[in-house]
């Protein structure tokens, strides 16, 4: 059996000098400290994507987008394609592990300062699939075409109606006309299942070459030890292998959601019926959805929600940018006043989902 | 000799009356000299006896006796009132709580405010002035009480009044072309009618329906007439046991129709589709219907039931016996919601009134079967809803099959209609029809129920493996990592 593979990796090895792959892999280490189980999450949002793209081109075999056919078409899939239900449930609820696991990604980095140089475009890349994942599950939401998801997408592309200048065009782009309709599920789709994944998969394959080249972020208090007093283990395969475990975990957990708690999925969209009461956007929306509830109708002369977006713009550019203006990571010191933000934005997130949920 | 005493006294109170009132009169004292037909009129007009002058309603001084001054536009001589004047003029005393009681009158004062609201009150053709005034009904100079048999508002002259506008197809056409122009012709054909062109006073006129001032459209909420207020319109005699002593009819219709499911359906849901008293006796030619014309006046509205009911054996049947047709099941104005218990051999059923095991004996074991049938179907219906239901609960999806329980329904709908053809053949076709439909949807929601079982135990088996997976690989990187070390 040994033979075979070996022979096999010759072969291979000839064609594309591979052994120099293997060195490369073989030379790569992982450093251990107190704070390592945060390295694992990249690796679970990994696997989380995968699981999407499998799910996703499962379910497109049998999914028709269209307002007379959408609703159907996942109906057909719960109940007459064998494990279509699964599939369903696996996708629905990979899609918000996902969020969630990238998110967690995105804070553990934040807080290590692994954004710091030269890992600046690791950050950005990161930071634009996030965006990018956002707008996979606003897009996935509105698919199977029922009530909830309607009328989300209704008060959600509302919010992005009211940014000044491109507000306005940017709506009617979105929605294909003034309302959401059949046409906004052409376009929500192809979004979905074609532009999103290309940018979505060119993000990736950067993101994962920069830290294949660069390695992981060694935490700042470990900066001044020497190269022998880091510990270490290999990231073939003992890494690897741990990633790989921690995959199976998250994918019993996901079988577990998806059979014990499928998603439902509601009665059909009525674009002639009043929205249902208490209608929320996903989770991950939540927290600014509720925000913009208390904001007043007029701050400073400014629109009560357009001051909102803004707001939450400047935040999120600040967040994004913080590679930039945060200079004392890159000379191994902490900065206080990135903590406390990072802090006051876990808190905000945190308990604003909370009270929008609740309420 | 009582009665030439009488009509002594009788004329020495009028000579009396007329003196004193026409005194200070001096419009009267003139014109009546004058021998013009107003003035000979006014002397009978309830105004002229309480003292009421001419020149409360055209002006001028009564009291001199100078043409010139009297009738002169200093003294207030306005003439004829012509349009709405008129009824203004009435108003200025008739809507005067405080003059009318100056008068001795206890009439209502809002004569004037309630004809505005009605539909008398639109604008005439000429577009100056209302349709009608209060003189349209009243008269002018020869009004009397609405009590006194010589008023064209009496009751026994309120139709002829009424008819003389709305019998005129060419008058009627000008402001409602659609209304139809035979309400006096249906009205003499009627009960009403008749009795009314005996004399009767006491039976219904146009003003008991439709009121008198305030008369408004069908369409009115607010109307006498309107669907949901005309059973209590007709009620107000109707279920009056005093007022409806001497015609010896029964006297609880609206206290049974109130508890029937189309007066539960007209005055406690408003739904005007539902039938009031009009839709089965007429309105204007009100008649109770006849024995064997009930199940064409209920298939107005219960076509395809009448029509099967019809062509069935028991038409004939209930035609030999006299037996009026749905009503003999269902009652008439305490028609209860139609339950299956009203078919079959025990119970509430109502085939037993007629059929029994030794009596009509066909017909005893067809209603046993329908009900047998129904039974079933029904039985059909419940396991498949509960299955779904279950289903459902588990979390399954079962539109497509909620959906096809939808034809066992409808089944079960088709046959409470076929049930009045009294015909096993074509009821059996109906209900095994809905019984295969109920029972497919069993199926479907059961293998939906077993289908969440399998999942369960394939997920079971797959944490299992993806388990053991698990803990072989923590096993092996233990292994790997104390080998490293």
């Amino acid at each position: 059996m040994s033979m075979i593979s070996e022979k096999m990796f010759q072969w291979l090895d000839e064609r594309f000098h591979l052994a120099k792959a293997v060195e490369f892999m073989n030379k790569k280490y992982v450093p251990v400290h107190r704070h390592s189980v945060w390295y694992y999450f990249g690796g679970v949002s990994l696997f989380l994507f995968i699981v999407q793209v499998v799910t996703g081109i499962l379910l497109l075999m049998y999914y028709k987008s269209g307002e007379d056919q959408a609703f159907e078409s996942i109906q057909f899939i719960m109940s007459k394609v064998q494990f279509g239900w699964l599939i369903r449930s696996v996708h629905s609820w990979a899609a918000n592990l996902f969020i969630l696991a990238v998110m967690i990604h995105m804070f553990s980095v934040y807080f290590e300062r692994a954004y710091r140089k030269p890992r600046e475009l690791t950050w950005f890349t990161g930071m634009l699939m996030l965006f990018i994942a956002l707008t996979f599950g606003f897009s996935g939401y509105l698919l199977p075409w029922n009530e909830v998801s309607y009328f989300a997408t209704k008060v959600g592309t509302d919010i992005a109606g009211v940014i000044p200048v491109i507000g306005e065009p940017m709506l009617e782009f979105l929605r294909g006309g003034e309302e959401v309709t059949g046409a906004t599920l052409s376009r929500f789709f192809g979004l979905h299942v074609a532009i999103l994944p290309v940018v979505f998969s060119l993000m990736l394959g950067l993101h994962l070459l920069f830290v294949q080249v660069q390695g992981m972020s060694t935490p700042i208090h470990m900066q001044h030890l020497k190269e022998e007093e880091i510990k270490k283990m290999p990231f073939f395969p003992n890494f690897v292998l741990r990633d790989l475990l921690l995959w199976l975990i998250v994918l019993n957990v996901l079988a577990v959601l998806a059979v014990y708690f499928p998603w439902e999925l509601g009665n059909k969209a009525d674009p002639f019926l009043p929205a249902p009461e208490g209608i929320k956007p996903e989770w991950y929306f939540l927290f600014m959805f509720q925000t913009l509830k208390y904001i007043p109708g007029h701050v400073l002369f400014i629109d009560g929600e357009l001051f909102g977006i803004l707001m939450f713009g400047a935040g999120g550019l600040l967040w994004m940018t913080v590679p930039l203006w945060d200079r004392e990571s890159s000379e191994g010191k902490i900065s206080r006043k990135v903590t406390y933000y990072g802090l006051f934005v876990v808190m905000f997130v945190i308990t604003l989902t909370i009270v929008g949920w609740l309420a | 000799m009582n009665r030439l005493k009488r009509i002594l006294i009788g004329a020495a109170m009028l000579i009396i009356v007329h003196t004193v009132a026409s005194a200070d009169d001096q419009c009267y004292t003139c014109h009546s000299g004058l021998g013009d037909l107003p003035s000979e009129k006014f002397a009978k007009d309830i105004h002229f006896k309480k003292g009421i002058s001419c020149a409360a309603c055209h002006g001028g001084d009564a009291k001199s006796d100078d043409m010139d001054i009297a009738m002169s536009k200093k003294s207030g001589y306005a003439g004829v009132p012509k349009g709405n004047a008129i009824s203004a003029a009435c108003a200025a005393c008739h809507g005067s709580e405080e003059k009318m009681k100056k008068y001795g009158s206890t009439l209502p004062t809002d004569q004037w405010k309630e004809l505005q609201t009605s539909v008398h009150a639109r604008t005439s053709f000429t577009g100056k002035e209302n349709i009608a005034q209060c003189t349209t009904c009243h008269g002018s100079h020869g009004i009397v009480s609405v009590k006194n048999p010589a008023s064209p508002v009496y009751p026994a002259n309120v139709t002829k009044l009424c008819s003389e506008c709305h019998s005129s197809a060419t008058f009627m056409r000008a402001y409602n072309p659609s209304l139809p122009v035979d309400q006096m012709e249906k009205y003499k054909t009627s009960v009403h009618g008749m009795k009314h062109g005996k004399g009767d006073v006491k039976v219904a006129e146009c003003a008991s329906c439709h009121g008198s001032h305030g008369i408004r459209s069908v369409s009115d909420t607010r109307s006498t007439i309107y669907p949901a207020n005309l059973p209590m319109t007709c009620a107000k005699c109707h279920s009056n046991k005093e007022y409806m002593k001497e015609y010896k009819i029964p006297v609880d219709q609206f206290e049974k129709y109130s508890k029937s499911v189309h007066g539960n359906a007209l005055m406690v849901k408003k739904d005007l589709s539902a039938p009031a008293c009009n839709d089965c006796h007429g309105n204007h030619g009100a008649v109770p219907p006849g024995v064997q014309s009930i199940s064409k006046v209920c298939g107005t509205c219960h076509a395809l039931n009448a029509e099967l009911f019809s062509a069935s054996p028991h038409k004939k049947a209930f035609d030999e016996k006299n037996l009026p047709e749905c009503e003999t099941c269902h009652s008439n104005h305490e028609i209860l919601h139609a339950t299956d218990d009203l078919v079959g051999t025990s119970g509430r059923a109502v085939c037993i009134r007629c059929h029994s095991e030794t009596n009509n004996v066909k017909g005893f074991a067809v209603a046993k079967t329908m009900r047998s049938m129904i039974d079933s179907l029904h039985y059909h219906q419940q396991v498949a809803e509960t299955l779904l239901t279950a289903a459902e609960q588990k979390g399954m999806e079962v539109a497509e099959a909620k959906f096809k329980l939808r034809d066992a329904h409808q089944a079960d709908l088709q046959s409470k209609t076929l049930v009045h053809s009294f015909n096993e053949e074509k009821f059996r076709e109906v209900v095994s029809k809905g019984i295969s439909v109920a029972e497919l949807v069993q199926g479907e929601a059961q293998q939906s129920i077993d289908e969440y079982y399998f999942r369960r135990k394939g997920l079971g088996v797959s944490t299992l493996i993806i388990t053991v997976l698990a803990v072989s690989l923590f096993f092996y990187i233990r292994r790997i990592e104390s080998k490293g070390k």
